[in-house]
């Protein structure tokens, strides 16, 4: 008991201990409450939260490349799409009309792993011809290839359907030795635990549970000789490289293991959607999970989870629910006129309302950098970079 | 597999600036121009020359844009993401502007030149005040910042800006009038429009215009000295901010140049326009060298009849690809792109 | 510390935020019963979704009620950005099936929003009525459905029992149709004998194309160029336009919608072909905003092909339609597809109170809903009378031809229509 004191009040005045306490109460507690607050029909916010959580483990996932490793990524969501195609592919029915013409379904638990694979591997063939370039222009490359492998699916029609993409895709389904002999009987304590899409709950729990993994993975990582390797890369190449570390190998090391939690995530996603499309994995896909890290704080676990939480609510759940509440409030305050669309071109209040979406989320990228460019919780290393500004070389550091 | 992979760059580090890249390229080049030929000579001679005439039009285009793009990155070496917009605002701007100088659909002629270059004026103007807005509140503030962060600021702005249009004039896209002559005329097999040939000249006018400009001008020296070292440029008197400023207001004023002739070309603006074109047209000034001038305009010109050929005598879904293909591939085995010098990485 | 504590605050905000979303609505005698609609409502696509989606509420609130139950409408929205998504309309579909309330839904609007809901809708299962689908894959295995879509009907549907309806007339008589009037002489039809076909790549869109060029070859004409364009890369149409030229097109036919930029194509023609050069499309072209996009070419050589009845050519229809004219005044609130939308409700809500009356006067299940929605037979409907078959078209749907009257701005109007044979 006393330990336990001991233990609070040290890390008391720790915010990523606190950040990740509230986090995981938060994430125990939030099934039970929005189905209190919506008299057991918050199905649909669970749900919601379960989507949130793929971008969780995105960020957490470009967070290696971006925050530890310094390298720029553009086009992380092309590693997002290849995730969730290879788990569309192995898990469907697709393959039937593709050259091989046999259905593959290999359970999502394998899938997923096979899908972390194949991420990976993909982060480890871009970086390799990328790791001379620096900076910008690793930024634009990773920019050109997170347009060309969504085209490239788009195009491959006979193996990913083309623009159609691919739907029906497997559940997971839990093992006997969970589930156990008992399960379809009253005695099975998670009856109701199956991955469909009327019980989101489920998905709610896995999702939290491959953060949990991905967290202690990385948390891991970060602290061990990889992790100090990605620093001093990230602070000086040069220097790093004369003090012995293999800046090719950690360099791709950085963007393998950053693409391998797209897969993780990608694959996810697609069971839970049920659907892959290539328009799912768009330019401006790879910008919001570079937002939310960048949001949160570059370079710290709790403070990418944090900026994706954020970031995410603010885009998939308010402003998408916002036409309808100004609609109603308009009502309420009984200016139903607003509501109407009128010939001189106004839309409507919702359709307005609807439209200022772009404004606010150009609005949020330019006023984080503006008043808080080190993020909502950084990494106290990074943070005293930034007060600093030892990056800008023209300015105090001669080269 | 890591350490396979890891031994490749090594490999390609001695391509790079070897000529065995440069041999690499030149075959590669050649086998695509091979293939395009024998592609071409499965269609009419009349044909080839239509499209070559899409290709430059498109690609004159292309290059006002880069010019843009590249002058930024030269100065400040920032992807400027809004620059796309601020050419899909020059057509909006326009487009507001046609009925207060009484010009609208189907009044081509002679008389309505004096307005339309007036129109274009302002536009430039009005962009190019835009664009230095845009660098004061977005980008100034950040100069001394990690590069991660003006970069998500550009981002911002372009969202900020598609925002503006799509709540100005609403999510659909926009007739642009006709106001150049529909007029076709043949010279030989070639079937020529006037509107191609208008648009042409008139974006290559203000290529060259401010090409020499660069080169001759007080204030283009000023650029250029900024660009090459900025301290070095402040010690000898220049005003970097107001450089800085300028580069902004001359790139947007093409930009928005650009935005109006795309208009008139194509008949239709969208607030999204800007988007992949503005891609496409930073895809150009890396190819012809980032940062350099000549290389923007060379560079636009080349990917407009890339694209251009690559639609129409080979699929189009794969256009797109090619194009980033070539951007993916100037950046890793000739990162100074065409026509620009090898510069230190700073 | 005050600046964790800030943050832990923030936290909570957001988890609280996530937590008071949405409420449960009123009450009626015997409970509450909820239809849907899943239709683009928002940004480009709000011209045709949002007039569908008022028809649709506007037969909610006619009814008022069914079998002592009260009904409510409940609209969602699938568009991302103001264009339709198919992942959006999944994620809505999903948020239908964990709302216990919902019965039914109508839409989507656009088929490849359909081919992605269709297997998660299937196996909840809830009963989906779409006023404006077309794509034949949808309800009927076609041989060549495998390798052109990628998709069979079979393959959307898990559960192997049908649970998707739909009004409109598949594309292989919207296609065909097309072709067949393209090919006829003069007076009859275009006389046409040369094409150049284009689509914007989407299911709809290709798919309609397809139907045509098909139709348009068999018969004797000659297609002569057949591109598809991702409508976000390609804005200048003009290498397309000179490709038809050269090789002798007497007009265009395109696949596609005007939210994915169908009539682009059209005003860039202008110059480099006469006035009267035909262009001829889908029911995804036949709205305000082609006409715009046209310019100067939206002339009277433009023809569209509508996949319902038009509601103001039945005369039984009258009252209703004037009912909601005088509700939903505006020309902005009218569409293609608003009758449509008016018939799907009322389609659903007529199954929903034969499933109570099965049911012994109780809340029917989802399936119920479902069989009774097959069992649809002889409704009198806005747009006519409908019976719905086991795969879930229309034994006998209307289709409609448009053509523009030119003007300031120009409208589409009607030209003819008629019943096609059935697929069953």
């Amino acid at each position: 008991m006393k330990r336990l004191r001991v233990f609070v009040r040290e890390n008391s005045r720790n915010p990523n201990a606190i950040a990740y306490t509230v986090m995981a109460i938060g994430a125990l507690a939030l099934p039970g409450i929005v189905q209190f607050a919506n008299g057991g029909n918050g199905d649909f916010l669970v749900s919601l939260a379960a989507d949130g959580g793929v971008y969780v483990l995105l960020a957490i996932g470009l967070n290696v490349v971006v925050g530890f490793a310094g390298l720029l990524d553009l086009g992380y969501a092309a590693f997002f799409a290849i995730g969730s195609y290879t788990y569309g592919m192995l898990a469907s029915a697709q393959l039937i009309s593709s050259p091989i013409h046999h259905a593959v379904h290999i359970p999502f638990w394998i899938a997923l792993l096979i899908g972390m694979f194949v991420a990976a591997g993909a982060g480890a063939l871009l970086g390799a011809p990328t790791l001379r370039l620096r900076g910008d222009y690793l930024a634009i490359v990773t920019l050109g290839f997170g347009e060309i492998v969504p085209r490239f699916f788009r195009n491959m029609k006979d193996w990913t359907s083309g623009v159609n993409g691919i739907s029906a895709l497997d559940v997971p389904t839990l093992p006997f030795w969970i589930t156990g002999p008992w399960a379809s009987t009253q005695l099975a304590i998670e009856h109701n635990f199956r991955f469909v899409s009327f019980n989101p709950t489920a998905w709610y729990v896995l999702v939290v549970i491959l953060i949990v993994i991905s967290v202690i993975g990385v948390n891991n990582l970060y602290s061990s000789r990889l992790g100090r390797a990605w620093m001093a890369v990230r602070e000086d190449e040069t220097a790093a490289a004369a003090m012995g570390v293999n800046t090719v190998n950690t360099k791709l090391l950085a963007f393998a293991i950053g693409a391998s939690f797209s897969g993780f995530a990608g694959a996810f996603y697609g069971a839970k959607l049920s659907l892959v499309s290539p328009d799912s994995f768009s330019f401006i896909v790879s910008i919001t999970i570079l937002s939310m890290v960048v949001l949160g704080g570059m370079g710290n676990i709790p403070g990418a989870m944090i900026g994706a939480l954020l970031l995410y609510s603010v885009l998939y759940y308010f402003l998408p629910g916002a036409p309808a509440q100004a609609t109603a409030l308009a009502h309420n305050l009984g200016m139903d006129w607003l509501n109407q669309s009128s010939p001189d071109g106004w839309p409507g209040i919702a359709e307005f309302i609807h439209r200022l979406q772009f404004i606010i989320f150009g609005l949020i990228l330019v006023g984080i950098m503006l008043l808080r460019p080190q993020g909502l919780l950084p990494s106290r290393l990074r943070a005293q970079e930034l007060k600093r500004g030892v990056h800008d070389e023209s300015a105090v550091v001669t080269t | 597999m890591i350490g396979a992979l890891a031994r490749m760059p090594s490999t390609l580090r001695t391509f790079g600036g070897s000529q065995v890249s440069n041999l690499v390229g030149l075959l590669i080049v050649a086998g695509a121009l091979a293939l395009t030929l024998q592609h071409v000579l499965q269609h009419s001679a009349s044909f080839f020359f239509q499209i070559l005439i899409i290709g430059i039009a498109d690609g004159t285009i292309y290059g006002l844009i880069a010019l843009g793009y590249t002058m930024v990155y030269g100065i400040i070496e920032l992807i400027n993401f809004a620059h796309g917009d601020v050419f899909t605002l020059g057509g909006y701007f326009s487009l507001a502007l046609f009925p207060i100088f009484g010009i609208a659909e189907g009044k081509a002629g002679f008389g309505y030149v004096i307005p339309l270059l007036v129109v274009a004026a302002i536009t430039m103007l009005l962009c190019g005040v835009v664009n230095v807005a845009i660098e004061r509140v977005a980008y100034r503030p950040l100069r001394h910042a990690p590069r991660l962060a003006p970069l998500i600021t550009a981002i911002g702005m372009s969202s900020i800006l598609e925002g503006a249009m799509y709540l100005w004039r609403g999510p659909n896209s926009l007739h642009y009038p006709d106001l150049l002559p529909l007029t076709r005329f043949n010279i030989g097999p070639v079937n020529i429009g006037v509107k191609d040939l208008i648009v042409i000249t008139f974006a290559l006018v203000l290529v060259v215009v401010f090409t020499l400009f660069i080169n001759l001008s007080k204030l283009g020296k000023a650029m250029r000295a900024t660009a090459q070292d900025r301290d070095a440029a402040q010690l000898m008197g220049i005003d970097i901010n107001r450089t800085i400023s300028a580069t902004f207001f001359i790139g947007a004023a093409l930009a928005g140049a650009g935005g109006i002739t795309w208009g008139l070309y194509i008949s239709s603006v969208d607030p999204f326009l800007g988007f992949i074109t503005g891609l496409i047209a930073f895809t150009a000034a890396v190819f012809g060298g980032i940062g350099n001038i000549p290389g923007a305009a060379l560079g636009g010109l080349l990917i407009g009849l890339i694209r251009a050929f690559s639609d129409s005598y080979f699929d189009s879904s794969w256009t797109e690809v090619l194009i980033f293909g070539i951007l993916i591939a100037t950046l890793v085995f000739r990162p100074t792109g065409l026509l620009g010098m090898r510069v230190p990485e700073k | 510390m005050v600046r964790a504590r800030g943050l832990a605050v923030l936290i909570i905000a957001t988890f609280v935020a996530f937590a008071c979303g949405g409420s449960t609505g009123g009450s009626g005698s015997k409970g509450e019963i909820d239809i849907a609609s899943d239709l683009p409502t928002s940004g480009a696509d709000a011209s045709s979704g949002m007039p569908t989606q008022l028809g649709a509420a506007f037969a909610v609130s006619r009814a008022g009620t069914v079998r002592g139950y009260s009904l409510k409408f409940v609209p969602y929205d699938d568009a991302t950005q103001g264009v339709h998504d198919p992942a959006h309309g999944v994620q809505n579909v999903q948020a239908m099936i964990s709302n216990k309330l919902i019965l039914g839904m109508v839409g989507p609007f656009n088929s490849n929003v359909a081919k992605a809901e269709i297997p998660v809708a299937n196996a909840a299962p809830l009963a989906m009525m779409s006023p404006s689908n077309t794509n034949e894959c949808l309800t009927v295995t076609y041989p060549y459905c495998q390798a052109a879509d990628g998709f069979t009907a079979e393959s959307l549907r898990p559960s192997t029992v049908n649970n998707y309806f739909r009004v409109a007339a598949p594309d292989t008589f919207q296609g065909p149709a097309m072709a067949d009037f393209a090919l006829k002489a003069a007076p009859a039809g275009l006389g046409i004998t040369k094409i150049a076909v284009w689509d914007d790549e989407e299911t709809f869109g290709q798919g309609v194309a397809n139907n045509f060029a098909k139709e348009f070859a068999a018969k004797g004409g000659t297609v002569v160029d057949r591109k598809s364009y991702d409508p976000k890369a390609k804005s200048d149409f003009h290498d397309f336009l000179a490709s038809a030229k050269a090789n002798g097109a007497q007009g265009i036919y395109v696949g596609g919608t005007s939210a994915t930029g169908a009539c682009k194509a059209r005003g860039q023609m202008a110059g480099l072909f006469n006035p009267d050069i035909y262009y001829l499309g889908p029911d995804g072209i036949g709205d305000a905003q082609c006409i715009t996009d046209s310019g100067s070419m939206a002339t009277a050589n433009m023809y569209a092909t509508q996949g319902v009845a038009d509601a103001s050519q039945n005369p039984s229809a009258a009252s209703i339609v004037a009912a909601y004219t005088s509700a939903n005044p505006g020309s902005n609130n009218l569409g293609a597809y608003t009758f449509a939308g008016y018939d799907c409700a009322a389609i659903l809500i007529d199954a929903i109170g034969r499933a109570i009356d099965a049911n012994g006067g109780n809340t029917p299940t989802r399936a119920q809903v479902i069989t009774a929605l097959g069992q649809t037979k002889n409704f009198q409907g806005l747009t006519g009378v409908i019976t719905l078959n086991a795969a879930g078209d229309q034994t006998t749907p209307t289709l409609q031809f448009q053509q523009v009257k030119p003007g300031s701005p120009g409208t589409w109007v009607f030209k003819s229509q008629f019943a096609v044979g059935g697929t069953s």
